[in-house]
């Protein structure tokens, strides 16, 4: 047993011992313990070092909030975590943990020099010494700041571990399993509500597992609880323990984060570390209790000054006595308790010095009973001990004076300073806080959500009145809910009321300027910075908040806000509320980002769209590409080919015989019913009345601001039904554009659409061989230039199987497009393989695409537009149905900034010599003008050109329609590049090899 | 206290990709709908997320003016449609291929949708469906009894569906 | 995350079936070569950035796939009503003196 554990205390298993180290040293502790607990039992207090002075620190909670005893945790290969809190991390076999925050080790940091240096490191440091010189930056104090910001070390392995994602609806979701939380729960619950019911820790019961001797309805406390917990699960409420509820969202959905195996020895294989929970309640109950503040007073923070009701805490729920010789300095009722409770147990407590003057007459009694002396009215004013406390000194304070001081000797020193009602989840919210003035502390004020709040959030004490309370915030809750609850009230014996109040720094008899009187232990701000930043001028709590980092830490001010507003108040000479509190935000605790990307982490991180014909490009060894959501063959390597040489190949293939590409992803839409035409003729510029069934157009869409938004081949199925392609990345944009337009604005039209994306699956065939290979599958359709010219489209059968049969061309070769139903597609694709393969037919992917679509001044929407090119930038003019009234977009051609001279327009261009462009590359007109030069435009596409022997480029250019023939500059980190604009129609100009 | 408690379940639910099935989606004004639905012989429910069943073809509305039809005979219904299309302006497209349809059943299967699905799904009738999202892809989702499930999903949005489903299945069998 | 009730399908549901499609009310002229260039830029550009109440437009895009129109408070990001496309702006002082 350890030396501070008591038997029969606590609900921790003292027959199953674990094991763990810190910092390299082996501890034992038992089954059910926190590290915090653990390493208080074997008498370890320190546990880490400050984060701006590196003062040692012990634990000073035993609970979420605690703000100094962060350590680094492992479990293995990359199961590293930082800043874990040692009060919430629970023992497992085999934990090894760290301290932070020390050089070379805990005991002796060499870094502690900045404590010495207090001076220099007052509010707004930051913003002070590093100003000047300026040259200093770079060099010196960027990575002075780097080195020393943060705290921890950042994992630096992939994280092997899942995370996991749930939605949850139900009636009522209660945030806390403290008593009131276990009483509104078991009310709702009873009146038939769905009711979940969390609570952070391993177990519920909250303040009930600190405060065994209560009794209730007749029975301890503990068997209470064990009766209320078999009731809620008899009744159907989900109990979910170790589960924080981070964030409080509109219409009460609340973020859960659930730890799963972060306390197991062994998780079973396929566990989850964490589950992110999303629940929508119609009722939320927030009964998450009341925080415990510190004093403030010099040495507030040496390792072994821990607030009271942790103590209290460690006894009662994990046997460990915190010390033999407590002190505790306090300004509430509620550490009295902990002092009776460390007595009972056989620890000595030398005194309570109580900073009020009036004590409640039982309390006195009590301790007198136990041979505790109290100071009333007394102040701390120092304390001793370097690595762990020695003493404390307390001095009277009467009618404002502070005495003389005394130094009473203890291992350990209980603090309270009063209780913060916990409503960050209610201020998430934007609920407002009211001032209560008697207890000096905010409760809330007006709901902003379908909630309630209950027990010690609201500021109540003691079991009675927040059994109470949370029966009625159960019936509350079911009321709303439409249902008639009853609650009955608990008998509670050995009640422990108290009322105390909240400070500002506590009076002394020394210089205040000299104090280390601590407000913030995370962020190391002291009282002395809050009332600098007011001094300085900061007048809001949100500029000294910001000045001083007060509250800014991780634990977000959970002990600090209060204590830093009381002293900026003071300062100010104004009321609390007036001074204002900082706003909480979510999450209530640090949250892994693993338990934020639940499922969407490896190979399910976002969805990879694949299509039919994809595992035959993929045993090709082909090299992919993602575009958009979906992933495209890019190109298909052979044996000791790079991309250039293969892209190469593929474009001289094609263009001399016959190639093959996977146009699957195109985006698709059957537009269908009477008005079909007159919608075609509305959304895009081109006129379609006079297009004939069987015949197709490449159509262009612009946005009613006049910019291309979309283009594609578009197929007159039948009088009535069109086949509509568009891009790969546009196919559900333009279908919501469709949509839009014709439920919103034109709700007469007799049309419908559909997505037929994913139904067909379309392979183009492009090259002079194009209508050999295919006229060996072709059914029902005679395939001459004659019979089906090009912008011809067919239904009839290809390798025995339904097709629409598109002949069209993305490469200036005799080209077509084969839509077959997507299952069928690989076999389709197969079949025109096996076919060509007189030809020596060639597989060809996205780059080749592009490249042969460039070599014909094909645009690409997104790639050579950017939502800023109109039709006549663009060179598409012929595009534009001329006779037609009106079409989205048409009314924006005439806008005057559209029909403005020297718009961006897009040209070729070819280096003068030989080089190739790359993407993106600025030009300018003028290479010999200052800086700043003046952008004339940019190259859109790039590409070697194997037709053409030479590279070649697409570019959007000032006024570049009315240049042709002219150089423009492309100035590049190795010089300025010479180019001449041309048409972007570089191969086979007058389109004699489509006609073929 | 409760540490490790692992309540294993070998197989908490099953997915099972259905095979191909002629499927449609059926377009007309909410007016000629009961026209229509004489037309073609098929009951079209009124309401969204309402299915009918006759002689095996199934039907789901699924927006006021739109119908999933799994039918029993494709080419009737084609024909049919074509016959009163001039009487009765409408749209039939045929989605056969467009999605892929899962079933998920057993003891957790609304565990397993909960994973994806961010609506309540437990309060979802038996015989009813929606369209809705799994994860961040849009599947049609169909409620055949309280722990039986179909969900329709575009066929190259199934495999990252179905990816996450398994990984849920492990995490279920893990008890935890 | 919001929830948003559908008028179509009648039923209250998560935001994330649903997009955001802009200003409700806007309509396309009916002739734009009628408007002046300044009637058209506000057709196209100006919007109302409303603080309080403001009438917009949603898609139930992974749902039933109808646009309609709502009211939201723009300060609490509270749903006030929803309706259908084409029905005219809701009076919202009838709504509140009927509640």
């Amino acid at each position: 047993m350890s030396r501070y554990r008591i038997p029969g205390m606590g609900r921790v298993d003292p027959a199953a011992t674990v094991s763990f180290t810190f910092d390299g040293r082996t501890y034992q502790g038992l089954r059910g313990d926190t590290v915090a607990s653990a390493l208080l039992a074997n008498g370890v207090h320190l546990m880490g070092r400050s984060f701006k002075y590196h003062r040692p620190r012990g634990v000073v909670t035993a609970g979420s909030e605690e703000p100094n005893a962060l350590i680094g945790t492992s479990r293995g290969k990359g199961r590293f975590e930082p800043n874990t809190r040692a009060t919430v991390q629970e023992l497992r076999a085999g934990l090894t943990t760290e301290s932070q925050n020390k050089w070379p080790r805990l005991s002796f940091d060499i870094g502690a020099v900045n404590d010495r240096a207090y001076m220099l490191f007052s509010a707004g440091f930051y913003y002070k010494t590093f100003m000047w010189p300026r040259s200093f930056w770079d060099k010196v104090y960027e990575p002075f700041i780097r080195a020393a910001a943060g705290l921890g070390k950042s994992p630096t392995e992939v994280d092997p571990d899942s995370y996991a994602h749930r939605n949850l609806h139900t009636d009522v979701l209660v945030v806390g399993g403290g008593p009131a939380g276990i009483s509104a729960a078991l009310t709702a619950a009873k009146s038939g509500a769905r009711v979940v019911l969390v609570d952070e820790n391993p177990e519920m019961g909250g303040s009930l597992l600190s405060d065994p001797s209560v009794r209730i309805d007749g029975r301890g406390s503990w068997a209470w609880l064990a009766e209320q917990l078999s009731q809620l699960r008899a009744v159907g409420v989900r109990l979910m323990t170790r589960t924080t509820a981070i964030g409080y969202y509109h219409q009460n959905f609340v973020g859960l984060v659930e730890r799963v195996t972060d306390h197991l020895d062994q998780p079973p294989h396929g566990a989850p570390r964490e589950r992110m929970w999303h629940v929508r309640a119609e009722q939320v109950v927030l009964a998450q209790g009341a925080l415990e503040k510190p004093l403030v007073f010099d040495g507030n923070d040496r390792p072994g000054v821990m607030l009271a009701g942790a103590a209290q805490t460690y006894l009662n729920r994990y046997g460990v006595k915190v010390g033999d010789n407590a002190a505790v300095v306090t300004s509430h009722d509620s550490a009295y308790y902990a002092a009776f409770d460390l007595v009972d147990a056989g620890a000595r407590v030398a005194a309570i010095a109580d900073t009020r003057d009036s004590v409640r007459p039982d309390l006195l009694d009590a301790a007198r009973k136990r041979g505790i002396q109290v100071l009333t009215g007394h102040t701390a004013t120092a304390t001793e001990g370097r690595l762990r406390v020695k003493s404390v000194r307390v001095n009277p304070v009467r009618n404002g004076q502070v005495g003389a001081g005394r130094k009473i000797a203890c291992d350990v020193l209980l603090i309270s300073g009063g209780w913060t009602p916990s409503l960050h989840l209610f201020s998430h919210t934007k609920g407002s806080l009211t001032w209560d003035a008697d207890s000096r502390t905010f409760l809330p004020n007006h709901k902003t959500e379908a909630c309630q709040i209950a027990g010690a959030g609201r500021g109540l004490w003691g079991y009675g009145p927040v059994l109470e309370d949370g029966v009625k915030a159960g019936m509350a809750a079911a009321q709303a809910l439409g249902r008639s609850a009853e609650g009955s009230d608990a008998r509670v014996e050995g009640d422990r009321p108290g009322t105390g109040s909240s400070q500002k720094e506590l009076p002394t008899d020394r210089s205040p300027g000299k104090a280390k009187a601590f407000v913030d232990y995370q962020n190391d701000v002291t009282a002395k910075d809050i009332r600098l930043a007011v001094r300085e001028g900061m007048r809001s709590i949100e500029h000294v908040k910001r000045y001083t980092t007060n509250g800014m830490a991780t634990d977000q001010g959970k002990m600090s806000n209060i204590n830093g507003l009381m002293i900026a108040a003071d300062a100010l000479g104004k009321e609390p509320p007036q001074v204002g509190l900082t706003t909480f935000r979510p999450p209530y605790t640090p949250t892994s980002f693993g338990a934020f990307a639940g499922y969407h982490k490896g190979a399910t991180f976002e969805i990879t769209r694949k299509t039919p014909i994809d595992p035959w490009a993929e045993a090709r060894g082909a090299v992919f590409e993602p575009v958009s959501l979906w992933r495209r063959a890019w190109y298909f390597p052979q044996a000791g080919e790079d991309m250039h040489a293969a892209v190469a190949r593929e474009c001289r293939m094609t263009r001399a015989s016959v190639g093959m590409f996977d146009a699957s992803t195109l985006g698709k839409i059957e537009v269908a019913g009477p008005d079909a035409v007159e919608f075609m003729n509305r959304m895009y510029t081109n006129p379609w009345t006079k297009l004939a069934p069987g015949r197709c157009r490449y159509g262009l869409l612009l946005g009613e601001d006049g910019f291309i938004r979309d283009d594609g081949v578009i197929g007159r199925m039948s009088q009535d039904l069109f086949h509509v392609t568009t891009t790969t990345g546009g196919a559900a944009r333009v279908m919501n554009m469709m949509e839009d337009y014709l439920q919103t604005e034109w709700p007469d039209l007799d049309v419908w659409l559909t997505s037929t994306t994913e139904q067909w699956a379309t392979v183009a065939l492009n090259g002079p061989n194009a209508r050999k290979v295919l006229e060996k599958l072709v059914e029902g359709q005679d395939l001459s230039d004659e019979a089906f010219p090009h912008m011809s489209v067919a239904e009839c059968t290809v390798a025995g199987l339904p097709a629409r049969l598109f002949r069209i061309s993305f490469t200036g070769e005799l080209g077509f497009e084969v839509n077959v139903p997507a299952r069928h597609g690989l076999q389709l694709w197969k079949a025109i393989h096996d076919a060509g393969q007189q030809y020596d037919i060639c597989p060809y992917g996205t780059e080749t695409m592009h490249v042969l679509r460039a070599e014909k001044g094909y645009i690409i929407v997104g790639q050579d537009t950017d939502g800023t090119v109109t039709p006549q930038d663009a060179g598409l003019d012929w595009a534009i149905g001329k006779a037609k009234k009106d079409f989205v977009g048409k009314r924006s051609l005439s806008r005057p900034d559209i029909v403005a001279p020297n718009r961006k327009q897009l040209v070729g261009l070819l280096t003068e010599d030989g080089t190739k462009l790359e993407e993106g590359a600025q030009i300018v007109l003028d290479p010999n003008q200052s800086l700043p030069m003046t952008m004339a435009g940019h190259v859109t596409s790039s590409y070697d050109s194997v037709a053409l022997g030479r590279p070649i480029a697409m570019a959007v250019v000032t006024g570049g329609h009315g240049m042709m023939g002219k150089t423009v500059h492309i100035p590049m980190p190795n010089g300025t590049i010479r180019a001449t604009v041309t048409s972007t129609n570089f191969y086979d100009p007058t389109g004699e090899r489509l006609k073929a | 206290m409760t540490t490790q408690r692992h309540e294993f379940d070998p197989t908490p639910f099953l997915v099972e990709e259905l095979p191909w099935a002629p499927r449609f989606s059926l377009r007309v004004r909410p007016e000629h709908r009961a026209a229509l639905a004489g037309a073609l012989s098929l009951e079209l429910p009124s309401k969204v997320g309402q299915r009918s069943t006759a002689a095996g073809t199934e039907v789901l509305c699924l927006g006021p003016d739109e119908w999933t039809i799994l039918a029993q005979d494709a080419d009737a219904l084609t024909t049919a449609s074509s016959a009163a299309y001039a009487q009765i302006p409408h749209s039939l497209v045929e989605i056969s291929d467009r999605e892929i349809t899962l079933r998920i059943s057993g003891a957790q299967a609304l565990t397993a949708l909960t994973t994806g699905c961010p609506r309540d799904v437990e309060a979802m009738p038996v015989g009813t469906g929606a369209r809705t999202l799994f994860d961040t892809a849009t599947i049609v989702l169909w409620r055949d009894d309280r722990q039986s499930f179909r969900i329709d999903v575009w066929r190259s949005f199934l495999p990252h569906v179905h990816a996450i489903l398994d990984q849920v299945l492990v995490e279920l069998k893990s008890g935890l | 995350m919001l929830l948003i009730h559908c008028p179509y399908c009648d039923e209250t549901l998560p935001e994330s079936e649903f997009a955001y499609a802009g200003e409700a009310h806007i309509n396309r002229p009916a002739d734009p070569s009628a408007l002046s260039d300044e009637e058209w830029r506000d057709y196209l550009f100006i919007r109302t950035n409303a603080r309080g109440p403001h009438y917009e437009r949603w898609r139930h895009i992974h749902g039933c796939g109808r646009f309609f129109n709502a009211v939201r408070d723009t300060v609490s990001d509270r749903f006030l009503m929803t309706y259908e496309a084409g029905e005219a702006r809701p009076d919202l002082t009838v709504k509140e003196a009927a509640e």
